[in-house]
């Protein structure tokens, strides 16, 4: 086994470690996650067993081999991680990419996810695969060392300036600091039917976590109007929110845009925690799925119009390779399970930094 | 009340605002079908209510993406937006436009006498758009100055230091009219084409040319570039989905006419009037649209103070949409 192997081996194995269910300090992480009201426990747990099934051994060689990967490629080199928290453990990803290139880790923990992450932290650092790691919920609490190497973060377009100001300020990055910035927030699905598999699928693929993921589908491209698909859609739906009640409900003013749908005659489904409406609108708005009907070139012309916050297009079997405009169509079953190799923002996360730095 | 009385009621001030609003109200469930099911929807069904505070707003971009009209009545003119940023045009059907002007009447000279004011507007993206509610504004303004110095600045040969002199000799003050942008263009390379005083009207409109700016930014460039004081420059607050106008008079706070209820709702939830100092959308009632909708909750950002007195903030964006953008907590 060569030294690369070897440091994947270690980090698969602190990851095993970690996801045990003996594990007891994740299990108090998950406790204190559900019973802080930070997330629900069946999104938890999905995450978790996604964890499980994405992160083995093999996983992270395909990653590696993927990305390039060089041993200690970024040894010395402090990596700045901003981690967001609208899913459970959405940081990992940024995380796992320090690690396996050797980097030092810096992380801002979301306030929305406190526990999770550190926990994994907590592991990689007794495996000796972390040194010199820090970590607060605050920016100031990371202040008072050199600026970072790198910087790695998602947010909104608009964030972005007020993130940079406040960074700089801290000193936490120099004008000079490389910036991999993600800002895509909403993905797209295109099915040509109406099977058990592919409904069961879109369903997962939009309510997984109330539809808050950047990988959560916010527009659909069927062959069929919302009209004639409702009441199965909904029935599928319902089974859904059977096993995964939704955790977070939507403000008042989604019953605002069911009233102005209504007025103004579009198509839609109420759900009460949720709205499909068949209108094409810029994604803007949680807990809203647009229907639009449509074939494939359907589909194009949404990414084309879209693309700016898109980030990634899903299809059922016969499309799954194929290309949409820029976006390599992925499977719409790994929409809320994806590979742990998937490229945020069309980039690899290991390629940038190694190019980079 | 008969839709011939309208025209009068709605302006009448010896009648309280609550209830001239809640006449208006009930006209409009009664015979607005878009806004009958759009409030029904939300639980509205009689006709009557406890007061302005409780009526529903319909969110602006109905304009947009319909014709807002009550039933039964033709359309004297179509009012349309700039239609920027690749968004589809917004359409006003106006049924009457004698409102309008009585409207532009009852506020515009209630701020700028047209006995102390002359008029020159500036307006030339705005010419381009036949449909244009602030070009009929002008039209209208200028169409009704017996001194015959009001004008339009609108093409290379106008000489606007030789239109000040005969303003000046007039015993008037230049009062110059425009959208924000257009302004500025005016004084791009550093100088005042007025030789005196002038004032200013900016209409807004910042994010429709080039950059968006503050309110502040812009004041403060307007009163460097035209070697005025800030309290020469006032603003107008106005839309194509509105027949009515609201004014800052010297500063960034503008205050509605007896006919129309400003108010700041809670985005996440519009029925909730936000407090004093809270940010949020702004939501008008233009009673001046009785025959289209008066009641719109809009898409731009402001804030109140205790007097109700508003500003405008700009675009209300969701900085936080779906997605991961959540990453910088406010420490």
């Amino acid at each position: 086994m060569n030294s690369t192997d070897q440091h994947i081996s270690n980090i698969a194995d602190a990851i095993t470690e970690w996801l045990q269910p003996d594990n007891f300090t994740l299990r108090e992480a998950i406790d204190n996650t559900v019973n802080g009201g930070y997330f629900g426990f069946e999104d938890v747990k999905h995450r978790i067993l996604t964890l499980k099934s994405t992160l083995k051994k093999g996983d992270l060689h395909t990653w590696a081999q993927r990305s390039g990967l060089r041993l200690n490629s970024l040894e010395n080199k402090k990596i700045l991680c901003l981690h967001a928290g609208n899913l459970p453990l959405v940081g990992i990803h940024d995380l796992l990419a320090v690690v396996m290139t050797g980097g030092t880790y810096i992380g801002k923990l979301s306030r929305k996810d406190p526990y999770l992450l550190p926990s994994l932290i907590n592991k990689l650092e007794l495996h000796k695969l972390i040194e010199n790691a820090q970590w607060a919920g605050r920016l100031d609490k990371l202040a008072g060392g050199s600026p970072a190497d790198a910087l790695l973060f998602s947010g909104s377009g608009k964030s972005v300036k007020n993130v940079e100001d406040r960074l700089s300020e801290l000193m936490l990055i120099s004008g000079s600091t490389p910036k991999l910035i993600r800002t895509a927030n909403f993905s797209i699905a295109f099915i040509t039917d109406n099977n058990p598999e592919t409904m069961q699928d879109l369903t997962e693929a939009v309510f997984r976590y109330g539809g808050s993921g950047c990988r959560s589908v916010a527009i659909v491209v069927a062959p069929f109007h919302l009209n004639s698909e409702k009441c199965s859609f909904t029935d599928y739906i319902e089974s859904f929110w059977l096993n995964n009640p939704q955790f977070n409900k939507p403000p008042k003013s989604l019953e605002y845009r069911y009233a102005y749908n209504h007025a103004m005659k579009i198509p839609q489904a109420w759900l009460q925690d949720f709205l499909i409406e068949e209108n094409l609108d810029i994604p803007q708005e949680k807990y809203i799925l647009h229907w639009v009907k449509g074939d494939f070139n359907t589909l194009e012309n949404v990414v084309s119009r879209f693309g700016n916050g898109l980030q990634s297009v899903y299809s059922t079997s016969g499309f799954i390779g194929k290309k949409a405009g820029p976006y390599i169509i992925e499977p719409l079953s790994q929409a809320q399970s994806p590979p742990i190799w998937w490229k945020p923002d069309q980039t690899d996360t290991i390629t940038w930094l190694q190019n980079e730095l | 009340m008969d839709t011939k009385g309208w025209s009068e009621y709605i302006f009448d001030s010896s009648i309280s605002f609550t209830e001239r609003c809640l006449e208006v109200y009930r006209f409009q469930k009664e015979k607005n079908q878009l806004y009958n099911l759009f409030s029904g929807a939300l639980g509205y069904t009689g006709a009557t209510l406890a007061g302005p505070e409780a009526i529903p707003l319909l969110p602006i971009r109905a304009f947009n993406q319909g014709i807002i009209s009550v039933d039964g009545v033709s359309h004297q003119v179509v009012f349309k937006s700039s239609g920027t940023s690749g968004m589809n045009q917004s359409s006003h059907f106006i049924h009457d436009i004698k409102i309008y002007k009585r409207a532009i009447n009852r506020e515009f000279f209630t701020h700028f006498p047209d006995k102390n004011y002359a008029l020159i507007c500036y307006m030339p993206g705005y010419r381009d758009n036949p449909n244009s509610s602030l070009i009929l504004m002008a039209q209208y303004l200028i169409s009704r100055d017996r001194s015959g110095l009001a004008t339009f600045w609108e093409n290379s040969d106008f000489n606007p230091g030789k239109w000040e002199e005969q303003v000046n000799k007039n015993g008037k003050i230049p009062l110059l009219f425009g959208a924000a942008f257009g302004l500025l263009d005016i004084i791009e390379n550093g100088k005042s084409p007025f030789s005196g005083p002038v004032e200013i009207i900016e209409t807004g409109g910042m994010k429709t040319f080039k950059r968006e700016i503050t309110k502040e930014q812009l004041r403060k460039k307007l009163s460097e570039g035209f070697c005025i004081p800030q309290g020469s420059i006032h603003s107008e607050y106005g839309m194509c989905e509105l027949l009515s106008q609201m004014y800052a008079i010297g500063d960034e706070w503008f205050t509605a006419p007896n006919w129309v209820w400003v108010t700041i709702r809670d985005p996440e939830n519009p029925r909730r009037i936000c407090n004093p100092g809270e940010e949020g959308k702004i939501g008008i009632i233009d009673l001046a649209n009785v025959y289209s909708c008066p009641f719109i909750l809009t898409d731009d950002r402001g804030v109140a103070d205790e007097s109700g007195r508003f500003k405008v903030l700009g675009r209300w964006n969701i900085d936080d949409p779906r997605g991961c953008n959540f990453l910088i907590d406010r420490d």
